[in-house]
């Protein structure tokens, strides 16, 4: 009787220990890939690619992990487990660097509209002073035609920011800002040539 | 007793073969393709870094499906008893994974370094095309429309050129392909019709000759108006005195056809009538004979053809005047002089001084290359 109860246990032990760590960390995994999706939200692709491609990376890679384990009699998910808390913490840290790194192109893009507004402002007063001599009012019917456009390019970058496309807005503003920037050169220089020769 | 040991026997085998089972379990167990998945996932991954998602799209993906075919494999097979696993099927996906995505690397890599030079290229040559534009068509009066685009396609290259810089060449791509397309199409409109504008030019060249010759056989002043250059040149004995700035109607392009067209006529004129005092509102003015007879043939024969309606009137009381110096062309089709150079002219000219009014006095190759 003694020996049958030794070998109930013996047996219950080896089904411990043949089990044990052997669950598949369905919660973990669900937990992480839901960080990750929160990332993909947060556009982490546009705004932190490379730090978003490492999470993807570390996920797939515990992915392999994880089926390795199954792949065994005796399943140990330690690893993954711990690999699995860091991806978890990685990609929070990038769903939150993403909204930093958008929060700052916002601002870049709020930054530029106002100093382009200014520089509009300031070129439509440059005009009205600049030279009109030889083939001088020609070019300023040409400028007038440049600064429709960057006006134009103004009001296609708000409705980019107004939808939240931060990046692109930033793409084009900057480059209306150096087209009106070099307008505004141009008029400064051809009213300060002028100056010159009246001296 | 015997049956005591018998107990400790059987517990004793099956203590042994357990771990025996076990051990061999595990022996003949199909491995899963480890190696060639980190292989795989590796080779994918290098791909990613070196943007073959943007720049090798279609094997990128591939490879990306691969990989996942392999690891759905993987877990199906797992899920089925030790011995009965199969992992061939997640070894091919694996394998053909990593192909794609080695492929995928190296062909973003050239396809990145061929973009970039093109790219580099086509913003050189738009530059170029715009230097061009500037330098042909400041004062041309080319229609808004084709201003605006020209303009569109400028702020499109900076657009591209931005994009270039920050290593965003398929954006840059699109922006070049699309600025090109607007500067292109609009220069080859404006040299279409600049060309078509020279295509008069062996009449104005006979017609520069023969008013330089009445200047010099006559010994008296004759004058010239180049339109393209927007030029006045006054030439006494053949020799070229006198050089303005010479302001023209606003469609100078082409001759009159008609009245209210704002074109300046093309043509050998004589000065009719010296204009000064309250008689005229441009300060002073010198009265051409147009239309001449030349110019009325012309206008007849338009509406015989049906390319001018019956009811359309032939232009005329078109002048050299003062006011000019505006810089811009603003008359109604007559050539506008400073104030100043009209007191020179004024003094100079007679009734019956020759004027000759020509698109240009240079041929249109010399107009390019000048």
């Amino acid at each position: 009787m003694k020996n049958k109860v030794l070998m109930g246990l013996a047996t219950i032990v080896m089904v411990a220990v043949l089990s044990g760590c052997g669950k598949k960390p369905q919660v973990e995994i669900d937990a992480t890939n839901a960080a990750i999706e929160a990332a993909k939200t947060a556009e982490a692709a546009v705004y932190v690619p490379a730090e978003f491609a490492a999470v993807q990376d570390s996920m797939n890679a515990i992915n392999a992990d994880i089926a390795v384990q199954e792949s065994k009699l005796f399943k140990n998910f330690k690893t993954a487990k711990a690999k699995l808390a860091t991806t978890l913490t990685l990609a929070n840290q990038v769903a939150a660097n993403a909204a930093v790194k958008k929060e700052e192109v916002k601002k870049e893009v709020e930054t530029l509209m106002t100093e382009i507004k200014t520089v509009l402002e300031e070129n439509k007063t440059l005009m009205k002073k600049a030279p009109r001599g030889k083939e001088g009012a020609a070019v300023l019917e040409q400028i007038k035609t440049e600064m429709a456009t960057i006006e134009g390019s103004v009001v296609e970058a708000q409705g980019l920011y107004d939808s939240g496309t931060y990046m692109d807005a930033l793409n084009k503003v900057k480059a209306a800002k150096e087209r009106a920037v070099g307008i505004n050169t141009e008029l400064k220089e051809a009213i300060a040539k002028v100056k010159g020769k009246k001296k | 007793m015997r049956k005591d040991w018998r107990d400790v026997l059987i517990f004793a085998a099956v203590a042994v073969s357990m771990p025996l089972i076990v051990l061999l379990l595990i022996r003949f167990t199909p491995q899963p393709p480890i190696g060639e998945m980190e292989y795989a996932r590796e080779t994918l991954s290098k791909a990613g870094k070196n943007n073959a998602d943007t720049y090798s799209k279609k094997l990128y993906s591939e490879a990306k499906i691969f990989y996942d075919s392999a690891m759905v494999n993987w877990q199906k097979e797992n899920e089925r008893f030790l011995y009965f696993r199969d992992y061939d099927k997640v070894a091919m996906f694996a394998e053909l994974s990593a192909k794609k995505a080695s492929q995928a690397g190296a062909n973003s890599i050239s396809s990145t370094s061929n973009l970039k030079i093109n790219l580099k290229q086509k913003i050189d040559f738009l530059n170029d095309l715009i230097s061009d534009i500037n330098e042909l068509f400041t004062t041309y009066p080319l229609s808004s429309e084709i201003r605006n685009r020209i303009s569109k396609g400028k702020m499109l290259l900076t657009e591209a050129e931005i994009a270039y810089k920050k290593g965003q060449y398929l954006q840059a791509n699109r922006k070049i392909t699309d600025s090109e397309y607007l500067l292109t199409a609009s220069y080859e409109n404006a040299a279409s019709n600049l060309k078509n504008y020279f295509k008069s030019y062996s009449v104005w060249e006979n017609w520069v000759e023969k008013t330089i010759n009445e200047s010099k056989k006559n010994r008296d002043y004759s004058i010239i108006i180049d339109k393209y250059s927007r030029k006045c040149f006054v030439y006494l004995n053949g020799t070229k005195k006198y050089e303005f700035e010479a302001e023209l109607g606003k469609n100078w392009v082409g001759d009159k056809r008609v009245k209210g067209d704002k074109a300046t006529p093309e043509g050998m004129y004589k000065i009719t009538k010296k204009i000064e005092g309250r008689k005229t509102k441009y300060y002073k003015a010198l009265l051409l004979d147009y239309p001449n007879d030349e110019d009325k043939e012309k206008f007849k024969s338009e509406i015989a053809r049906g390319s001018l309606p019956a009811s359309a009137k032939i232009g005329d009381l078109i002048e050299i005047h003062g006011n000019g110096g505006k810089g811009i062309d603003w008359t109604e089709g007559c050539v506008a002089l400073t104030d100043k150079e009209m007191d020179v002219i004024f003094k100079i000219v007679k009734v019956g001084t020759l004027v000759t009014i020509v698109g240009s006095m240079v041929d249109l190759q010399n107009v390019v290359n000048r």
